[in-house]
C-alpha cells in the first residue's frame, strides 16, 4: 500500500517552526510510504487544483495531509480527493498548525512531534476503509399535530412553498388558545380576528387545497424515520357532514341532551349537537358522543336530523376514520397548558366561588363566552372589586422555577378589559416580579398603573398569600407578613395566572415520537439557542409553547422557523445524504443484549428480532461512537473510528 | 479528545499561540462517548505517562449528554487502574469548551507537571496484554 503525504507549510506558520525536510526524510522510511509533496498553501486554489492532479497522477491508495486542523479543512481535501476520483474518506489529516506549529516553542521538539503524528496518521490511514455517501430518496409532505397558532403558520408556509401538508387537530375547532380570547395583548385585537389572518388562508385561502385538515383527530401510530414516516391517524366521528352542512344552526335548539361546556371549563351548557363556541373555526356544529342520546343512552333519538334543512348533513352513522399518510417530517406544535392551582390549597381554587384560573376568565370576558362577555359572580352582580395574581406556581422552586413570561401583559390584559366592562372597578395585582419585555411588552402595564382603580401589592412567597371566605360571598386577600401585622384586601373576585406548563398532548406526542423533554417536560431542542425548532431526533421538530412558554408572536415565529427548516431540508427532486460515518452492527456477533439501545440519544438503533440483532438506522445515527464502546460484545464498528484505527493512531503518536 | 469543545478549545490555544507540551498528544474522536477504556489502557501499554479524557462542559455534548456516561466510565476505569498499579493521578477526565484554549493549556501543562513530578509509569510486566484481555 502506497500513503502519499501532503505537507503543508502553511506560509510561515509551519515552515518556520517545523524543518519540513527532516518530516519528509523520517517519513521515507516508515512502512507504506509512497511520496511526500511539500506544499506552500495546499488550501489555496493553486495548492488544490495541484493536489487534485498529483492525486491523479500518482493514484495513491492512501492519503495523509500534515496542514491544519480538520476541523478547519477536513472537508477541503475530502473534496480534492473525491474530484481527483479517490474515496474521500482514504484521508487522514494531522493538524500540525494548531497542535504543533503554533504551540511549541522549540523548532526539534516540534519537528519531532510533527513525524510521530504524521507516522501516526499513515498506521492509521492505511486501515481506512472507502466509505460511500449514500443516497435515499425522501417524501416532502410533512405532518404538523396542533392546529394553534404555531402549527397554523407552518401548515400555511408549507402550503405556500408548494407542499402538502396534514394537519391534525384533536378538538372539533381549530385556532387553539388565542381561538378562545377577547382580546390580545400588546394591541388588543380580538384573538379570532388575529387568529383569521393565517386561518383564513389556510381554510379558503389559494393555496388550501394543499392542506389536509383532520379535526377531531389524533395520531396513534407513526413507524419509519427522517423522510419516510408512515403516519396512523385516527379521527372520530363529528356525525355532521362537513361538506353538506350548511352552519344554520336548526339542529341544536331541538336537542334535548345538555352537559357543561368544556370549551368555557363548564360555565354554561352546551347541547349533544352545538358548535364549541360561537365563531370557532370551521363553522360546523358537531355531536359530542358523551352527551348525545344515541350514544350514552342507546335511544333512538333523530331530533336533529328531522331538523336539519339538508338532507344527509347529520350522519348518526359516522363512525370516524382511520387513514395513514407518508410525510417526510412531523412538526409538534401541541402547545400548553396552566399549572394545577389545586397545588395552592391557600388560593381556594375550586373551593371558592368566584376563583377563576388565567383561562377560565379569558372566556368570561370573551363575547362568544359563556356569560356573553358580562363579568359576573356566582350570585349573577358584577363584582366591583378583582383581585389578580401574578406568578402562581412560577419562580418557585417547590412549583415551576421559571417564569412564563406571559402572564404579567395577559394580567394587564385583563386590567384594561376590566377597566372598560366594568368602570370604576379596583383591580388589585399581587405580583412577585413584573416581567413586561419588549418593545411593546410595556404599553398595557404602563397603562394599568395610570388607572386610579389599580393597585400593586407585591408579594415574595405565594404561601403567605391566603384567600378566604369573607363570609358574604366576597373574598379576604390576606397577605401575611412576617414581621408586620397581615394585610387584608377585600375582593369579590380572583383571577389567579398560573405558569404555563406543556400539555397532555405534548407529553403524548414526545412518548409516540421518542422525543426528549427536558425537566419541566416541555420538547427538548437540538440546540437551546441555535436549534430551537429541531428537537434531538432527526425529523422531528417543534414550534410554539410545547418547546415553552412564549407568546402567540413567538410561537408563530417558531411556526415559519420549523417549517423553513424542514423546507430547507426536504427538497423536491433532491435525495437525502447519508453520511457513512454511521455505527454498524455485524449481525453474527451481536449477542443481542440491547445494550446499546439506550445510549442512543437519536433511537437511531432497534432490535430487530427477526435476525435476532440490534440494527442502526444510518439515516438517524450521528456516528458518536457510544454504542461502539457501549457493546459489551465488540459487535459496533464505528465507521472510519474503528477500533483499530483508533489503536494505530495511539501507537504512532507513542512510538 | 471530543472533536467538537475540546478539540476545537485546543485549536484555539493554537490559534492563540499558547505553550503546550510537545509531549502531549492529541487523538481525536466524535465524542468522548466513543473513548472506550481500551483506548486508556492500549496508551499506558505503549509507553503513556497520562492520559487525558477531554470532552465538551457537562451539559454541553455535541450528541446530548454522552460525557456524562463518560464521566462513569472513568470512575470504573480508575479502580481498575488502580488495581494495576497505576496512580488516578495518570487518567484524568475534564472538560474544555471551544473558547477556553487558555484553559486547555493551562490544563495539559498543570497535568503533564503532576506526571513529571510522579515519574515515568512503570507497568509491572504481568500487566501487559491486559488491554487485550478486557
Ligand atoms: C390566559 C392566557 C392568555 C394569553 N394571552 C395572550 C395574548 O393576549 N397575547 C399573546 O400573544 N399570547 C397570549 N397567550 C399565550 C398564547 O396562548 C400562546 O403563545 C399560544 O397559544 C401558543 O400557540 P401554540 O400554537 O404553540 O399552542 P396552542 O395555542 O396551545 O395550540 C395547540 C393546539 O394543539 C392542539 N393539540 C394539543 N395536543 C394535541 C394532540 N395530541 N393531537 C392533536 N392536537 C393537539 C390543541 O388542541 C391546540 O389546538 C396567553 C396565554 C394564556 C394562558
Ligand atoms: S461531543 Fe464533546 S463530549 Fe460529546
Amino acid at each position: 500500500m502506497r500513503v502519499g503525504v501532503y505537507f503543508c507549510l502553511c506560509g510561515p506558520n509551519i515552515a518556520e517552526k517545523i524543518d519540513s525536510e527532516a518530516v519528509r526524510q523520517a517519513a521515507e522510511r516508515l512502512p507504506g510510504f509512497g511520496y511526500c509533496r511539500t506544499v506552500e498553501f495546499l488550501c489555496s486554489a493553486a495548492g488544490k487544483s495541484a493536489m487534485e492532479k498529483d492525486v491523479r497522477e500518482n493514484r495513491p491508495d492512501r492519503v495523509v495531509v500534515a496542514a491544519c486542523s480538520p476541523r478547519d479543512h477536513e472537508e477541503t481535501f475530502r473534496g480534492v480527493l473525491a474530484r481527483a476520483g479517490m474515496n474521500p474518506f482514504l484521508m487522514q489529516m494531522v493538524n500540525v498548525r494548531e497542535h504543533i506549529a503554533w504551540v511549541t516553542a522549540d523548532r526539534e521538539k516540534a519537528t519531532e512531534k510533527a513525524i510521530r503524528h504524521i507516522g501516526a496518521a499513515m498506521r492509521r490511514v492505511v486501515l481506512h476503509e472507502p466509505l460511500e455517501r449514500r443516497e435515499i430518496d425522501v417524501c416532502t409532505d410533512v405532518l404538523i399535530v396542533g392546529a394553534g397558532p404555531a402549527g397554523l403558520k407552518a401548515a400555511l408556509n408549507f402550503a405556500e412553498a408548494g407542499r402538502k401538508v396534514c394537519l391534525v387537530e384533536k378538538e372539533p375547532v381549530l385556532g387553539g388558545l388565542p381561538a378562545r380570547y377577547e382580546a390580545m395583548f400588546p394591541d388588543m385585537e380580538c384573538g379570532p380576528c388575529v387568529l383569521e389572518t393565517v386561518l383564513g388562508d389556510v381554510l379558503h385561502g389559494p393555496h388550501a387545497e394543499r392542506i389536509e385538515i383532520l379535526t377531531l383527530s389524533s395520531m396513534e401510530d407513526v413507524v419509519g424515520y427522517y423522510g419516510n414516516y408512515t403516519v396512523t391517524i385516527r379521527q372520530s366521528p363529528r356525525y355532521i357532514s362537513p361538506d353538506l352542512c350548511i352552519a344554520c344552526g336548526e339542529c341544536i335548539p331541538v336537542c334535548p341532551a345538555v352537559s357543561g361546556n368544556p370549551f368555557n371549563y363548564d360555565r354554561n351548557d352546551k347541547k349533544a349537537v352545538d358548535y364549541a363556541f360561537q365563531g370557532g373555526l370551521p363553522n360546523l356544529p358537531f355531536i359530542d358522543a358523551e352527551i348525545c342520546l344515541r350514544t350514552t343512552r342507546n335511544e333512538d333519538c333523530r331530533l336533529c336530523r328531522e331538523a336539519c334543512l339538508v338532507e344527509g348533513a347529520v350522519v348518526y352513522e359516522d363512525s370516524g376514520k382511520k387513514v395513514t399518510r407518508q410525510v417526510g417530517a412531523i412538526l409538534i406544535a401541541t402547545g400548553a397548558g396552566l399549572y394545577d392551582c389545586s397545588r395552592l390549597p391557600n388560593l381556594g381554587y375550586g373551593r371558592l366561588p368566584d376563583v377563576f384560573t388565567s383561562l377560565e376568565f379569558e372566556r368570561i370576558l370573551a363575547a362568544n363566552g359563556p356569560t356573553g362577555g358580562a363579568i359576573r359572580k356566582a350570585d349573577g352582580n358584577p363584582p366591583k372589586r378583582i383581585a389578580i395574581v401574578h406568578c402562581v406556581g412560577s419562580l418557585d422552586a417547590r412549583h415551576k422555577e421559571y417564569c412564563s413570561g406571559i402572564c404579567c401583559e395577559t394580567a394587564f390584559k385583563f386590567n384594561r378589559l376590566v377597566a372598560h366592562k366594568l368602570p370604576g372597578a379596583e383591580v388589585t395585582h399581587f405580583y412577585k416580579t413584573f416581567s413586561v419585555s419588549g418593545k411593546r411588552g410595556y404599553k398595557l402595564f404602563g397603562e394599568a398603573g395610570a388607572r386610579a382603580s389599580t393597585r400593586f401589592v407585591r408579594y415574595d412567597d405565594i404561601d403567605r398569600l391566603d384567600i378566604r371566605s369573607d363570609g358574604s360571598g366576597g373574598h379576604h386577600v390576606v397577605l401575611n407578613a412576617p414581621t408586620a401585622a397581615p394585610s387584608v384586601t377585600e375582593s369579590d373576585m380572583v383571577v389567579l395566572c398560573p405558569a404555563l406548563v406543556p400539555s397532555e398532548g405534548t407529553a403524548r406526542m414526545a412518548r409516540m415520537l421518542e422525543a426528549a423533554t427536558d425537566r419541566f417536560g416541555f420538547l427538548e431542542e437540538l440546540h437551546g439557542r441555535m436549534d430551537s425548532v429541531r428537537s434531538k431526533v432527526r425529523g422531528i421538530y417543534m414550534a410554539g409553547t410545547c418547546q415553552a412558554p412564549m407568546d402567540t408572536q413567538k410561537a408563530v415565529e417558531q411556526g415559519l422557523a420549523a417549517s423553513g427548516a424542514i423546507l430547507a431540508g426536504l427538497v423536491p427532486g433532491r435525495k437525502l445524504v447519508i453520511e457513512p460515518v454511521t455505527a454498524v452492527v455485524d449481525q453474527e456477533r451481536c449477542s443481542a443484549c440491547r445494550s446499546c439501545i439506550p445510549v442512543c440519544p437519536y433511537k437511531a438503533i432497534s432490535f430487530d428480532s427477526g435476525k435476532d440483532s440490534a440494527v442502526v438506522n444510518s439515516v438517524l445515527c450521528v456516528g458518536c461512537g457510544t454504542c461502539v464502546s457501549t457493546c459489551p460484545s465488540g459487535a459496533i464498528k464505528g465507521n472510519h473510528f474503528t477500533d483499530e484505527q483508533v489503536f494505530a493512531e495511539i501507537e504512532g503518536v507513542l512510538s | 479528545m471530543c472533536n467538537w469543545c475540546s478539540y476545537a478549545g485546543a485549536d484555539k490555544a493554537g490559534t492563540a499561540q499558547l505553550r503546550v507540551p510537545h509531549n502531549l498528544s492529541a487523538i481525536r474522536v466524535m465524542c468522548t462517548g466513543r473513548v472506550d477504556p481500551q483506548f486508556v489502557l492500549k496508551a499506558f501499554r505503549e509507553g503513556a505517562d497520562g492520559v487525558v479524557i477531554l470532552g465538551c462542559h457537562l451539559g454541553d455534548c455535541h450528541y446530548k449528554e454522552q460525557n456524562y456516561r463518560a464521566l462513569q466510565r472513568h470512575r470504573i476505569l480508575l479502580a481498575m487502574l488502580r488495581q494495576l498499579g497505576i496512580e488516578e493521578e495518570r487518567c484524568r477526565l475534564d472538560f474544555v469548551s471551544a473558547a477556553e484554549g487558555e484553559g486547555f493549556a493551562r490544563l495539559v501543562t498543570g497535568m503533564v507537571e503532576a506526571i513529571k513530578t510522579l515519574g515515568p509509569l512503570d507497568l509491572p510486566v504481568h500487566s501487559h496484554g491486559l488491554d487485550q484481555k478486557i
